[in-house]
């Protein structure tokens, strides 16, 4: 019976989709079958939980029957270890969720029988792909997931622009994935066979150019995929643009299937990972992606595209903790891969709850909405806090996990490169932090714009998913050694010794015929450094930034006379010209600032979102001219950086694993 | 000649990279995904080719005596057919998409469709 769960799972779903293309109109059935839909994979993959994660079993199905016959795989099979569930189980979490706030969200939009057909076949593709034991089938997953994400970005009614950034993230994860069918075909050259399992039996220790080719090919299309730098730019565009249900699977959840692929390529299929010049440059690429998404972040002005590069810097962590080859880098990784799924799930919940009172996403536009929605504002600063790694909260464990097992790589090998990721990857966070603090200032707190007054708390349909991911934050904050134990330990087990994988498809004793072994990648105990200690440190720092407030924040410098006007007490002279050195041509400066020169002349004084770390983008004013003359938002630069990244990755391998 | 047929694949794959980075016409952008789905079918169906071999339909008494049985791999062809119809549905969706774009910001000049950005 359990054999049949996880082709269930997927079938349950994609069944689904049709059948609300026929029932179409009737609102309520649409949204009972959706729910049903999602509710039903979601427990049929929990069922599996026990099986697979508790006692390491590896579920097989062969479609049709098609058993392997004298060593080769025929049909298309669905095979699912540890570490497939771990992320169709995150999957299919963070679709129940967005499905659940998109019946409040996308209440009274048009063609709503369109968007949930092509939610559902989002959500089959994704929980398809991970537990999908046929590279082909991996790549059609992985088209499938494309479209519906386009056309579901495409068919944002309240952005203008939602159409080009649907445009840009087509052409480039088309480019993506013609390199990844280009490496397939490559592959079955050499292998003649698609199965993911006895790929895995042959590949390992028997490269020619071909199969580096093919490597270097398939690696481009989940690097496209997970959104690495250079291909990074269309992925933000669309994320920004898109229904915030969908921006919540887009950025949370979509990019997990490039992370997937990743650790199931170098790990598993082609055993690349522990030759160094692997491990040097996937940690490589995420170091810079971490850098670069969070500096990124830092000048935005969007609330929306503030989160979504992000994502892309929190994928800079996993990807560079995976690249690693440590059993704590891996576990590090999928750790923060939950993570990341979690939080950034529910910091874009809370940004479409924003969005959908106050019908605006910019920050400079936005301030004091903590009076009049609480429940949102607590939900981002949970979500706020778990991002920026501050305990109790999931994102400091994953972080503290990659930094110390950075830390620990760089003991081990002595390489001075990974002394430089332990650092960047410290200041990534503190950046991280700055900018939500940015974010939270401008958005929630400061003073309330006059055309939000009357603002109103989103709906309790909405707020549920969104107080359900805050307590799962929390929860894989608190209880992290428990959740670590059950569910990422059995993952990174699996992807270190694959000899379960290829015998539990391809039939027991197959492996040996190949003369498999496992990876060694060190212990899998960890030593957690006292949380506690952090968090006792955290409280005394916040307790004297509290005091420092309080005695400075007192009112220093004379107050105004009654009856005198600012502008005679301080004089006009020079105020026409602002801080940022920029002449107001009324010759009056904004009123907005003049607060901070001198007297309460505004009656509006909200620092706006552009205005915090002012001084940070002026000191990096070259560094931000030329990064954001990269981002040109041309469809064409994207593919002039895509085919740059696609040749060094192929001269990379030829180089190096020749 | 098969290897015409990688010199040709590879051709066309370099040949639609080139019109991504090198055209402004949206329409040729989308071009110039079609043409990199071509270059990899035809990579596709090379691969399964053998030299002198019949289509792959057989019974079973003819798979019995193995030295008649020598033909063309059938499962590149299976794959080269759902690529073509994926690409096919990419590249309509990329044109329906484009003429949105024309709806919307009257161009299809990839320059001047650029609003995110930065």
């Amino acid at each position: 019976m359990i054999q049949h769960f996880p082709v269930l799972s997927v079938m349950v779903l994609f069944f689904s989709a049709f059948l609300i293309e026929i029932v179409g109109k009737k609102e309520i059935l649409r949204n009972v079958i959706a729910f049903l839909a999602v509710t039903a994979s979601l427990v049929m993959l929990a069922c599996l939980i026990p099986s697979v994660m508790i006692d390491g079993q590896v579920i097989s199905y062969w479609m049709g029957g098609w058993a392997p016959e004298s060593g080769y795989a025929i049909g298309i099979g669905y095979e699912v270890d540890s570490l497939s569930l771990l992320f169709a189980l995150l999957g299919i979490t963070a679709y129940w969720l967005s499905c659940v706030y998109s019946f409040g969200y996308m209440k009274g939009k048009q063609n709503l029988g369109h968007y949930y057909t092509l939610f559902l076949m989002l959500a089959g593709a994704s929980v398809g792909f991970f537990l999908t034991g046929d590279i082909f089938n991996m790549f059609i997953m992985m088209e499938i997931v494309t479209f519906s994400a386009v056309a579901l970005t495409a068919a944002n009614t309240d952005k203008l622009t939602a159409i080009e950034g649907a445009f840009k993230y087509l052409v480039n994860c088309s480019i993506g994935s013609s390199m990844m069918l280009a490496g397939i075909a490559l592959l079955y050259m050499n292998c003649h066979t698609l199965n993911l399992a006895q790929l895995s039996a042959i590949l390992p220790g028997s490269f020619n150019s071909t199969t580096l080719l093919a490597f270097a090919l398939i690696l481009t299309g989940f690097c496209v995929e997970s959104a690495m730098i250079p291909f990074h730019p269309s992925f933000v565009d669309a994320h920004t643009v898109a229904p915030s249900s969908v921006s919540m699977i887009l950025s949370g959840m979509v990019l997990k299937l490039g992370v997937y692929g990743i650790i199931r390529l170098s790990y598993i299929i082609f055993r690349v990972i522990d030759t160094s010049a692997i491990q040097v440059m996937l940690t490589l690429i995420g170091t810079v992606t971490m850098f670069i998404g969070v500096t990124m972040a830092l000048a935005q002005h969007d609330f929306k595209r503030l989160l979504a590069f992000h994502s892309v810097s929190q994928l800079g962590y996993i990807i560079a903790a995976a690249g690693l080859c440590t059993t704590l880098g891996l576990n590090a990784s999928l750790y923060h891969a939950v993570n990341h799924t979690l939080f950034k799930g529910l910091l874009f919940l809370c940004a479409g709850a924003v969005i959908h009172s106050t019908g605006t996403s910019d920050l400079d536009s936005l301030g004091g909405l903590s009076k009049r929605m609480p429940k949102t504002c607590i939900c981002f600063v949970i979500g706020a806090f778990s991002i920026s790694g501050l305990p109790p909260f999931n994102g400091f464990v994953s972080k503290w996990m990659i930094y110390q097992a950075v830390y620990e790589k760089a003991m081990q090998t002595g390489n001075f490169f990974y002394v430089v990721v332990t650092v960047t990857a410290l200041v990534v966070s503190v950046m991280t932090l700055a900018s939500f603090v940015k974010v939270l200032h401008s958005v929630f707190f400061g003073q309330l714009r006059k055309e939000h007054e009357d603002v109103k708390e989103v709906s309790p349909i909405m707020l549920i998913p969104m107080g359900i991911m805050s307590f799962l934050c929390i929860f894989t904050g608190i209880f992290y050694r428990e959740f670590d134990r059950v569910f990422i330990n059995s993952a990174v087990t699996s992807a270190f010794d694959n000899i379960d994988y290829v015998d539990g498809m391809m039939g027991d004793g197959y492996s040996v015929t190949y003369g498999l072994a496992g990876l060694t990648g060190g212990n899998l105990e960890f030593s957690y450094w006292n949380p506690y200690v952090w968090l006792s440190l955290f409280l005394m720092v916040f307790a004297a930034a509290v005091l420092v407030t309080l005695i400075m924040g007192r009112t220093t410098g004379r107050t105004l006379e009654s009856g005198e006007d600012y502008d005679s007490a301080y004089g006009t002279g020079d105020l026409s010209v602002d801080f940022r050195g920029q002449t107001h041509e009324s010759g009056d400066p904004e009123e907005k600032y003049a607060v901070f020169f001198s007297g309460e002349k505004a009656e509006y004084s909200h620092a706006g979102g552009s205005d915090l770390f002012w001084g940070f983008k002026y000191n990096w004013h070259r560094y931000y001219e030329v990064l954001q003359g990269l981002h040109s938002g041309s469809v064409n630069d994207y593919s002039i950086y895509a085919v740059i990244m696609i040749s060094m990755l192929c001269i990379f391998m030829y180089i190096f694993m020749r | 000649m098969i290897l015409g047929n990688y010199i040709v694949s590879v051709f066309l794959i370099v040949l639609g990279l080139w019109t991504l980075c090198t055209q402004k016409n949206l329409i040729k952008v989308v071009l110039g995904l079609g043409i990199i789905d071509y270059g990899v079918n035809l990579l596709i169906v090379s691969a399964g080719f053998n030299e002198g071999g019949t289509a792959p339909i057989y019974n079973l008494a003819e798979l019995a005596r193995r030295e008649a049985v020598f033909f063309v791999d059938p499962v590149p062809q299976a794959l080269t057919l759902t690529s073509i119809v994926i690409g096919a549905c990419v590249d309509a969706m990329a044109l329906s998409i484009v003429i949105m774009i024309k709806k919307r910001y009257g161009t299809v000049d990839a320059d001047e469709v650029r609003r995110l950005r930065g």
